[in-house]
């Protein structure tokens, strides 16, 4: 376990002295990142001034679900998304190998290593919205914060399973460069409440690819209204982790390389 | 045998290809049906490799070298046959096993392209477990029979090719594995770099690792090797000492003879001698099989044929005898 601490520490250094070596892309990239994020609410903005609305839903409320979204994904991004591409790429050139002569978990070495610090300014970008949609809601209760925070990480987990599920099938679809759309079509589930959409696919979306957890739930926990139903997700959730985790590891064993 | 480090026994790796023809029709028909063909990347190979020595694979492109090394490296699972590395099985419990091994992809980079080698080699400290004063004084002690200098703290982007082989040879070797495979490890370097690379693999052997090395560079294995194992179509057609790889096509010499007047030895056609060039009015080369035609009788010979102003004796070169067991 010391082991792996001390390789996800070396993994930090590494992406932060990378991103420092072309300063001025990770400056751009930064402000760039910080304020796409955090104009992404300007749709919603002319949903509800045309007088539209999500049924249930204030606009400040819809705001502080996709802030949580966006937060989420900001995270994802930095701790374990690039295990998509970086799969991808080892799968296409053929350099699993140098992962694979080393005595880690090559799921776990390809997630630490591609800990990507730019993405911090997505998360920026996610909390500067989350706090003007925080001050006009009404404030919650200490138990809301602690079921919105317990969702939110159990959000986090369905985010890196299905990015797993995704990297999984780049060992058997080689280069196929549509995956990551597929994850974010799937993943856009998430980001409006749930109860806009019909009753079987919001089935689909709590217990089978259960993206709701990501910031559906965080957030209704926040606005008071979590109830058993929300924490009987958190099954469902863990085992489509669980799943994601054997899916690829297998896959590695599948792994073929390309002709030397 | 009991010091033998590897044991390899009836390795075979097969694997599907689809078959396609060219042309909009074929193309259209491979979208709905392609016809599976099975390919023998690895066919039925085995051998043993003793402790402290370095083996050479050799072979085409295409012939199974690299599979070979991936299935010992534990980075893919064959499909029938056993390999034993220091008694791991290395695709079972392989987190354990690569513990224990290093291994050089010439093309393939273990580096981090935008940050100095230096880092990446902390990576490898973090991973291996290395203790701090042991993994200072193993790098000090490579970076200097490497001659790298403090190029380690430089970006690898701007460092050459030999540089950075020089630093992945560092990346295979910090935690002092026991076994360590090389997989092209000289490909593209100039001679300089090439040269120094052999020294530290022979300084590398003397403090007892062993090497298995995969390469198309004769000279890699000629002057690292002592023991040769030729892959060819995916099964091993050569399993033997250099030396015995030199008599595979008998034990000749090549002799080239500076003469004055080239007319007297045209007839140098006898048992066990071969003219293979006379472009040359004053050169001449023979081939001659010492085993029907011992050298010195063959001096006399020549003596008697006319007079000689220099000569030179040669071996055999590698590339014929390895084109010749290929073609074969």
């Amino acid at each position: 376990m010391k082991k792996y601490l001390r390789l996800y520490r070396q993994s930090i250094r590494i992406s932060f002295a990378a991103a420092m070596s072309y300063r001025a892309n990770f400056i751009l990239q930064s402000l760039i990142m910080i304020l796409s994020n955090s104009l992404f609410p300007l749709i919603t903005l002319l949903i509800y001034k045309t007088g539209a609305s999500f049924p249930g839903w204030s606009l400040y409320e819809v705001l502080l679900l996709q802030s949580i979204f966006t937060i989420s994904s900001g995270f994802a991004n930095m701790l374990f998304s690039g295990v998509v591409w970086v799969t991808m790429d080892h799968v296409k050139e053929g350099t699993l190998e140098i992962v694979l002569i080393k005595p880690v978990k090559c799921l776990f070495y390809l997630v630490a290593t591609t800990f990507s610090v730019e993405n911090v300014a997505v998360v920026v970008g996610g909390v500067i919205v989350f706090i003007i949609a925080y001050s006009n809601i009404s404030a919650p209760s200490l138990i809301s914060w602690l079921a919105a925070i317990v969702f939110f990480l159990i959000g986090l987990l369905v985010m890196l399973a299905l990015n797993l599920l995704m990297s999984a099938t780049s060992f058997k679809w080689v280069a196929n460069t549509r995956i990551p759309e597929m994850f974010t079509s799937v993943l856009n589930f998430g980001n409006y409440p749930s109860k806009i959409f019909p009753k079987s696919l919001q089935a689909v979306i709590t217990f089978i690819l259960p993206v709701t957890m990501v910031s559906c739930f965080p957030a209704e926990a926040l606005l008071g209204r979590a109830d058993g139903f929300m924490f009987l997700a958190i099954l469902p959730c863990i085992l489509f982790l669980i799943i994601g985790i054997c899916i690829y590891e297998h896959m590695v064993t599948l792994y073929e390389g390309v002709g030397g | 045998m009991k010091d033998d480090i590897i044991i390899v026994d009836k390795l075979c790796r097969k694997y599907i290809t689809y078959k396609r023809g060219s042309g909009f029709k074929e193309s259209l028909k491979s979208f709905f049906h392609r016809e599976k063909v099975p390919v023998d990347a690895v066919k039925d190979v085995s051998f043993q490799v003793k402790k402290g020595d370095i083996i050479g694979i050799l072979g085409p492109n295409g012939a199974g070298k690299s599979t070979t090394i991936k299935m010992l490296t534990g980075t893919l699972y064959p499909s029938s046959g056993t390999v034993s590395v220091m008694g791991y099985t290395p695709w079972k419990n392989r987190t354990q096993y690569v513990k224990s091994i290093g291994a050089v992809f010439g093309q393939k980079s273990q580096l981090i392209f935008d940050i100095p080698p230096v880092d990446s080699f902390m990576m490898n400290k973090a991973i291996y477990d290395i203790p701090d004063q042991e993994y200072h004084e193993r790098l000090n002690h490579l970076i200097e029979l490497l001659d790298l200098g403090d190029k380690v703290n430089r970006p690898t982007r701007v460092l050459s090719l030999g540089e950075r082989m020089k630093c992945e040879f560092i990346m295979a070797m910090l935690h002092n594995p026991k076994v360590v495979f090389l997989d092209e490890p000289t490909i593209g370097l100039d001679v300089i770099a090439k040269q120094v690379i052999r020294d530290f693999i022979r300084a590398m052997n003397e403090q007892g690792t062993t090497f298995i090395l995969t390469t198309h560079d004769l000279e890699d294995v000629e002057k690292l090797a002592r023991n040769v194992i030729i892959i060819n179509k995916g099964q091993k057609v050569f399993d033997g000492t250099i030396e015995d790889l030199r008599k595979n096509l008998g034990n000749k010499k090549v002799v080239e003879l500076t003469v004055e007047d080239q007319k007297k030895f045209a007839k140098l056609e006898k048992e066990g001698i071969r003219l293979l060039s006379s472009e040359d009015k004053h050169k001449i080369k023979v081939e001659v099989n010492v085993d029907l035609f011992p050298m010195n009788e063959f001096i006399h010979y020549l003596s008697d044929a006319g007079e000689f102003r220099d000569i030179s004796i040669q071996e055999l070169p590698m590339e014929d005898i390895i084109t010749s067991i290929y073609k074969n």
